[in-house]
């Protein structure tokens, strides 16, 4: 009991009110190329309504503030827990997932606002709706997996102790949801794939290069990822902001993978300058 | 990567190492080294005394005379100075370009995430801007010579360095006019962004090199360099007091005495004449005007 107080303090939180509509004020784009335009709806809550819930009252009601009949808001969403990141979106100007955005918290009060936006560092597809797969692209070129593909058997797994398992299992909650890129200073957008292997790639990269690299098996591949990530756009690219870390839904310590990469960065580094591979 | 990919993509991660390191080595040791001296113009004279010298001056006296000391040291026994001096502003050359190229390769997003963290991160970037700024006018006015920067139109000099000091800072050598309160301003601030400036960076380069990798050892580290930044902000500012303080004409006595004891009173004509005829030229070839609006 005392926990939920601590995380949730209700003094200074105005309490929400029931049967309240609240405001949706909206970053459209019609598709790849289309100019942006800004759209408000009024949706009636109801206790627990979050961004999703409300999206779908938009999708089947869609009349603006001003009246004016429109195309239904498209968003792009998974699980609804939390555990996908599809449904990310930059929300009052802050980047989160929208499934686990209650109103309660963001519009307590009758006709209070709520913007909803498209993340900034990614194509948009349509209105809420981006491209992520830079990330996806990211994850290829950093080999983010085990190698245990091959022609014979290779026997059984490397063993591991329990410590070294929970800071691999911190690293393994990634979602790809693309909140720690959307706070970055350093990564911009980039919508020409040409660009991708030159341009900053971000923590999200780098640490699941860590975890894969942390990998009895996956070290195997830990070579290739270093040279990834020690060319262009790789982990010295990073400008410390750390925006990374406190914008992370799954708390994953994205600032300690850098860091740590950055340390098999400079071993791999100097290992290659002078062994001469 | 392919062949034919520029210098600059090629050897990316190399010259990025090299940026971080010429920030700490050269640059930062000789910051460190350069405002403890310039900061001995307000606490030597208490070390002269605690070492029973220099009895017969004051406290501001003292200071003035064992920062002397320290100029000359540096100005006549250290070996190698020019290379010394080249190998810096080549090192600062290098680091403030790539900087700059590198801090405009990042967008700032402070308005919406407004972290402790991002502030620094911004900050990182200005003080760099400003910082370079400052170094220039700096190293311009007070050893390349360009008197057409100093209001007081006086040249530093190392045998004079507290009082030519003095009159680069306060506009004249009769004390503060207008525009010397300016200069004096843009030192403060170029100063304290350049502390700074060299405290956050080097509290980002543990991370950058993977020497603070754990959330609590960046913190630790960060305790480590406040503590040294203050410390260094400490001896910034006295260096600035001591320059903003001494009065030009009672530095002058003291540093003239010393050249008289050392080396005769001929060689302080001399060097007087010398310096006379510098400020004769910089009044018939350069602009006049500066000197006319900054005496009254």
């Amino acid at each position: 009991m005392t926990t939920a107080t601590a995380h949730q303090p209700t003094s200074d939180k105005p309490k929400a009110v029931p049967g309240r509509s609240v405001i949706f004020k909206i970053k459209r784009c019609d598709g790849p190329g289309k100019p942006f335009r800004w759209e408000s709806f009024k949706v009636p809550t109801e206790p627990g309504s979050n961004v999703i819930s409300c999206l779908k009252w938009i999708a089947a009601n869609p009349t603006t503030t001003d009246g004016k009949q429109t195309t239904p808001v498209v968003w792009d969403s998974g699980c609804l827990e939390e555990v996908c990141g599809a449904c990310t979106m930059v929300i009052n100007g802050r980047v989160r997932q929208s499934c686990s955005c209650l109103i309660d918290d963001y519009a307590p009060r009758e006709g209070d606002t709520v913007t909803l936006e498209p993340m900034s560092k990614f194509p948009v597809i349509r209105d809420l709706w981006v491209d992520r797969e830079r990330m996806f692209n990211a994850l290829e070129r950093v080999k983010g997996w085990v190698p245990i593909d091959g022609t014979y058997n290779l026997g059984a797994g490397p063993q591991e102790s329990p410590e070294h398992q929970q800071m691999r299992y911190a690293l393994s909650e990634c979602m790809t949801c693309g909140c720690c890129l959307e706070a970055c200073p350093q990564f911009l957008k980039e919508e020409d794939p040409k660009n991708w292997d030159t341009a900053f790639i971000g923590a999200q990269a780098i640490s699941q290069a860590r975890y894969f690299n942390e990998h009895e098996t996956g070290a195997r591949l830990k070579g290739d990822r270093m040279d990834v990530l020690t060319g262009p756009g790789g982990v010295s690219d990073c400008g410390n902001a750390q925006n990374c870390v406190k914008v992370c839904p799954k708390h994953i310590p994205l600032t300690e993978s850098i860091g740590a990469v950055g340390r098999s960065a400079t071993v791999h580094a100097i290992k290659k300058f002078f062994l001469g591979h | 990567m392919s062949d034919n990919a520029g210098f600059l993509q090629k050897h990316h991660f190399l010259i990025r190492r090299l940026h971080s390191l010429s920030g700490i080595l050269p640059i930062g040791v000789f910051l460190i080294a350069h405002l403890v001296t310039n900061s001995s113009i307000l606490w030597g004279g208490a070390a002269l005394k605690a070492r029973g010298q220099a009895e017969d001056l004051s406290l501001t006296q003292g200071g003035i005379a064992y920062f002397q000391e320290e100029v000359s040291w540096i100005n006549t026994q250290v070996p190698h100075l020019l290379l010394i001096e080249i190998s810096l502003w080549a090192a600062i050359a290098f680091h403030s370009i790539l900087g700059i190229y590198y801090a405009t390769s990042g967008k700032s997003n402070l308005a919406h995430y407004s972290y402790q963290d991002n502030k620094r991160y911004v900050l990182q970037r200005w003080s760099g801007y400003l910082g370079i700024l400052f170094i220039f006018y700096h190293v311009a006015t007070l050893r390349w010579g360009w008197t057409f920067l100093v209001p007081s139109g006086t040249e530093w000099s190392h045998h004079f360095s507290a009082s030519t000091l003095a009159a680069a800072v306060q506009g004249s050598t009769s004390g503060y006019t207008a525009i010397g309160v300016v200069v004096s301003l843009f030192y403060f601030l170029g100063v304290s962004l350049l502390v700074f400036h060299f405290a956050n960076g080097l509290w980002t380069a543990a991370i950058t090199w993977g020497l603070t990798v754990s959330e609590q050892a960046q913190k630790r580290w960060g305790y480590v360099c406040t503590a040294l930044g203050a410390g260094l902000m400490l001896a910034a500012w006295s260096s600035l007091a001591g320059a903003f303080l001494t009065d030009h004409d009672t530095a002058l006595e003291v540093e003239s005495a010393i050249l008289v004891e050392e080396h005769g009173p001929e060689h302080l004509e001399h060097l007087i004449e010398e310096v006379m005829d510098d400020e004769d030229h910089d009044e018939h070839t350069l602009n006049t005007t500066d000197t006319d609006n900054n005496e009254g």
